[in-house]
């Protein structure tokens, strides 16, 4: 009796009683094994788990990166985020199918099969091959998303990989449980123990972070550039592939084997094994110090890493490859200064800033003394506020939103550049301890909410949002003893601007409001006439109502301090914002 | 123990002092059996240990003493435990399946398992034994959507994939009703190749009607090895048919036509003898291991 390409010819001459054992050749089982594996993987393939995976990596992946324009160096981690649920989804799925004939009570039958457990193992574990159509798919489709969102940066090549990794890693882990314990909890259990750690990353500190299957680095998104070796892709990618082939080791363990193929399996297991350490101690190896002198001489002095560009007498700044956002960064600038009643008096800036923080994933392996002076010379850093120029406007690297939040940030760049033109700060000064200033019944004020408001057109109820509160109500501020109604567009919570100088009011918007119902020449000609007068901070809104021959808007009454009243503000920092007063 | 042999023809598979034990429960006490070609049928009562034999025929099971000879291979042996079991075709007793797999796609991946790997050679295996069970109308039918018998129909099938050599069947016609019955009596009569096949069941008539040997296990013992006849011809002289029921009668029931069936050693009164069946020398068996 032989083994045929049809099938097991299972009568014949000699077949009863002490027939000979024939030796089935090594390409039956191989076949063997790529036909289970195919089905396997098919059924991994059309999988509802897998898909449901797939889906909800790909909208965790578009919610992520979708608000702001993207930097490949961080969107290529957060696509990992999303391989990360399909990961999760294809552990389940590898689970199952490996505990299939336990769970269905079919483990007798399977037992009497001449593939043994080890062949459909190893059929499991190639099936696995399934699972890259979607975990490709993942990235293809997220990739051709962030193009079309005009990334900063090009791919990281190892990043993606290590994503793929990542998904066949878990589904060898799945199987490698699945084949001892096949009841679907256990695979349930498994899923989430891969997701902790993420949703813990915010709580781990130092490089160690890096062993975890997949973790969002705490500020990768932020970075003007990252510096070589971080995050630590390829040596990641090397770790996961590693745990696959140990997962794979262990799911085959639990077959009865002969002791050449122990042999086999304990080489590849301390193979794997010296791989993940090897790579674990990669991801360990301390950033080079150059590398990260170079990171902190680019966030604390921006001037001397970025490249600038001239245009209406404004000069744009951008860290290097940054280069495609300066359209979008110019459009509002031009737009408020197309807008302006008088001449530029003095040049403007308009620069990035990367407000970054020695972060232990960066700065692990060095001396204290060493972190401590770079901490100290990002202190000093734009970003921080500290060293805010007046004619500067700083843009944080990274933070430009994409599509849906672009017309805020538009607003609030075009609102910067406006308050630069009447002389408020565009940046805190250090002096007032990072308090933004108030521009209490100054008429330059709603000049420059006027600007923005002429530059953009933003609609008239995201204006009017400004006016309320996160929970439905007024937010005001205290100055000189008094609460102020304050506005605050959306634009002010979003963090494309790396530091905003001014608090705006309703006193303010509500008289820009009326002033941008009037011509908008009617409004230009008298702030003309007098520009150095409307730009003083001691105009008040009512002489700059009474010429342009408007009603002074109702303002609410804002309540006062009773005594008993208790004014909570943080600790270290004084209870009232200053008014503006240059 | 008097070794069994139910047919003097080249010993297909044979047992030598199988015992197995579950804690304190003895499943098997030094079975010897020989088997041949052609259908073996299996008989005793829940609990007589069929089950446990029926494992380590199918190499599934291992006993605590003795050995297995199939085809002269050893299952001991890891080769030769997986030559058997390409020549296997096993139904064990309690058989779950994959209920979201469809019947064809079911039987797909069975046959692939039994290293059937050729593509269309499989196709044309499943289709085969799908219209041997009389399934091929369901080829594309959830397995969760099949009524119990159709899945022990798709157990019997997944037994028959790759014409086996030896084909081992665990109460093969529970479920089934009585035209599959007769279906399943003639299919296993007209499997081609002569293979050996031994099958449990606790239908006398099923025995009586397509198996050439029998084989009683009562508590882990083969109490009987024969033909069916021979089996039948145990309980010669001791059953009688009468109106009454006769409590001195080791087993009395009453029959579809009102008379009661009496097994004992003395004839009730006004009963008459009448010619005993499988069931009969079966039960009559059973009763004399249970008295012992």
């Amino acid at each position: 009796m032989t083994a045929t390409e049809g099938g097991t010819a299972l009568h014949g001459p000699g077949a009863a009683g002490g027939s000979r054992v024939t030796t089935r050749s090594r390409a039956l089982r191989l076949r063997t094994v790529l036909n289970l594996a195919k089905v396997e993987a098919w059924l991994l393939f059309r999988s509802l788990l897998v898909l449901a995976g797939l889906l909800a990596g790909g909208l965790v992946i578009w919610l992520v990166i979708h608000p702001v324009e993207p930097v490949w160096w961080n969107a290529s981690w957060e696509i990992g985020y999303g391989q990360l649920l399909l990961g999760m989804a294809v552990l389940i799925a590898a689970q199952l199918a490996a505990g299939r004939p336990r769970r269905d009570a079919m483990a007798d039958l399977y037992a009497s099969f001449p593939a043994t457990a080890a062949t459909r193992t190893v059929a499991h574990l190639t099936g696995l091959a399934g699972t890259v159509p979607a975990s490709l798919l993942l990235i293809g489709g997220t990739a051709v998303a962030v193009e079309m969102l005009a990334p900063i940066g090009a791919p990281g090549v190892a990043a993606l990989a290590a994503g793929l990794l990542l998904v066949i890693a878990a589904g060898a882990a799945g199987i490698a449980i699945g084949t001892r314990f096949p009841h679907p909890l256990a695979g349930v259990l498994a899923a989430l123990a891969l997701f902790v750690p993420f949703q813990q990353s915010n709580n781990l500190s130092g490089a160690t972070v890096w062993l975890y299957p997949w973790v969002k680095p705490h500020q990768l998104g932020s970075l003007p550039g990252p510096p070589a070796g971080y995050p630590p892709a390829g040596a990641h990618a090397a770790e996961l592939a590693g745990l696959a082939v140990l997962a794979g080791v262990a799911a085959l363990a639990v077959t009865k084997r002969g002791a050449r193929a122990w042999g086999l399996l304990a080489s590849a297991g301390i193979l794997a094994a010296a791989a993940i350490c090897v790579a674990g101690a990669e991801q360990l190896r301390p950033i080079p110090a150059t590398e990260l002198n170079r990171l902190v001489a680019e966030a604390a002095d921006p001037a001397a890493a970025q490249h600038c560009t001239t245009a209406d007498q404004v000069r744009y700044c951008l860290y290097p490859g940054f280069g495609p956002e300066l359209p979008a960064i110019q459009a509002p600038v031009s737009a408020v200064l197309a807008h302006l009643p008088a001449r530029l008096a003095q040049p403007l800036t308009v620069r990035q800033a990367a407000p970054i923080f020695p972060d232990p994933t960066l700065t692990h392996g060095h001396p204290k003394q060493q972190v401590t002076q770079w901490n100290a010379q990002l202190q000093n850093a734009p970003g921080y506020g500290a060293a805010a120029p007046a004619s500067a406007v700083y843009l944080t690297a990274g933070s430009w939103p994409g599509d849906t939040q672009a017309a805020e940030a538009r607003f609030g760049l075009a609102l910067a550049t406006a308050e630069w033109a009447v002389h408020l700060p565009p940046a805190t000064p250090a002096a007032t301890h990072g308090m933004e200033c108030v521009p209490l019944d100054q008429a330059r004020e709603a000049i420059a909410i006027w600007l923005a408001i002429q530059a953009i057109h933003p609609s008239a109820g995201e204006l009017q949002s400004g006016l309320i509160g996160p929970d439905g109500g007024h937010v005001g501020v205290m100055v000189r003893g008094v609460i102020t109604l304050t506005w605050n567009y959306p634009s002010v919570g979003m963090q494309a601007l790396a530091s905003v100088g001014t608090q705006t009011t309703d006193a303010g918007y509500l008289l820009a409001s009326a002033m941008s119902r009037l011509p908008e020449r009617k409004v230009s000609h008298v702030l003309h006439t007098a520009w150095p007068r409307w730009v003083n901070w001691h105009t008040t809104d009512a002489q700059l109502a009474a010429e342009l021959g408007i009603p002074m808007p109702a303002v609410p009454q804002p309540l006062s301090p009773r005594p008993g009243m208790t004014i909570v503000s943080a600790p270290g920092n004084p209870p009232q914002n200053p008014v503006c007063t240059t | 123990m008097d070794e069994m042999t139910v047919n003097v023809r080249t010993a297909a598979v044979r047992a030598d002092g199988l015992s197995r034990r579950y804690g304190a429960t003895r499943a098997l006490d030094e079975v010897d059996l020989t088997l041949q070609r052609g259908i073996t049928g299996l008989l005793g009562p829940n609990g007589a240990g069929k089950t446990t034999l029926l494992s380590i025929l199918a190499t599934v099971g291992e006993p605590d003493a003795g050995r297995v000879s199939v085809f002269g291979l050893d299952p001991r042996d890891t080769a030769e435990r997986v030559e058997i079991r390409r020549r296997l075709g096993y139904l064990p007793q309690e058989l779950g399946y994959h209920r979201h797999f469809t019947v064809a796609r079911f039987l797909d991946y069975v046959a692939i398992l039994k290293e059937i790997t050729d593509r269309r050679a499989r196709a044309q295996e499943v289709a085969r034994v799908l219209a041997a069970i009389g399934l091929e109308d369901r080829a594309r039918t959830r397995i969760r959507s099949l009524s119990g018998g159709m899945r022990q129909r798709l157990g019997i099938a997944q037994a028959l994939l790759g014409h086996p050599d030896l084909l081992i069947l665990d109460e093969p016609t529970a479920g089934l009703d009585p035209e599959q019955r007769l279906r399943f009596r003639e299919l296993l009569s007209g499997l081609p190749g002569d293979p050996v096949i031994v099958l449990s069941t606790h239908q006398a008539d099923d025995i009586a009607a397509i198996c050439p040997q029998v084989v009683v296990l009562l508590q882990g013992r083969v109490h009987f090895a024969g033909t069916p006849s021979e089996l039948a011809a145990t309980a010669a002289g001791r059953v009688w048919a009468a109106d009454q029921r006769d409590t001195r009668a080791h087993l009395s029931w009453r029959g579809g036509d009102g008379r009661w069936r009496h097994i004992g050693d003395q004839p009730p009164a006004g009963a008459e003898p009448v010619t005993p069946t499988v069931e009969d020398g079966y039960l009559m068996l059973s009763h004399a291991a249970g008295a012992r």
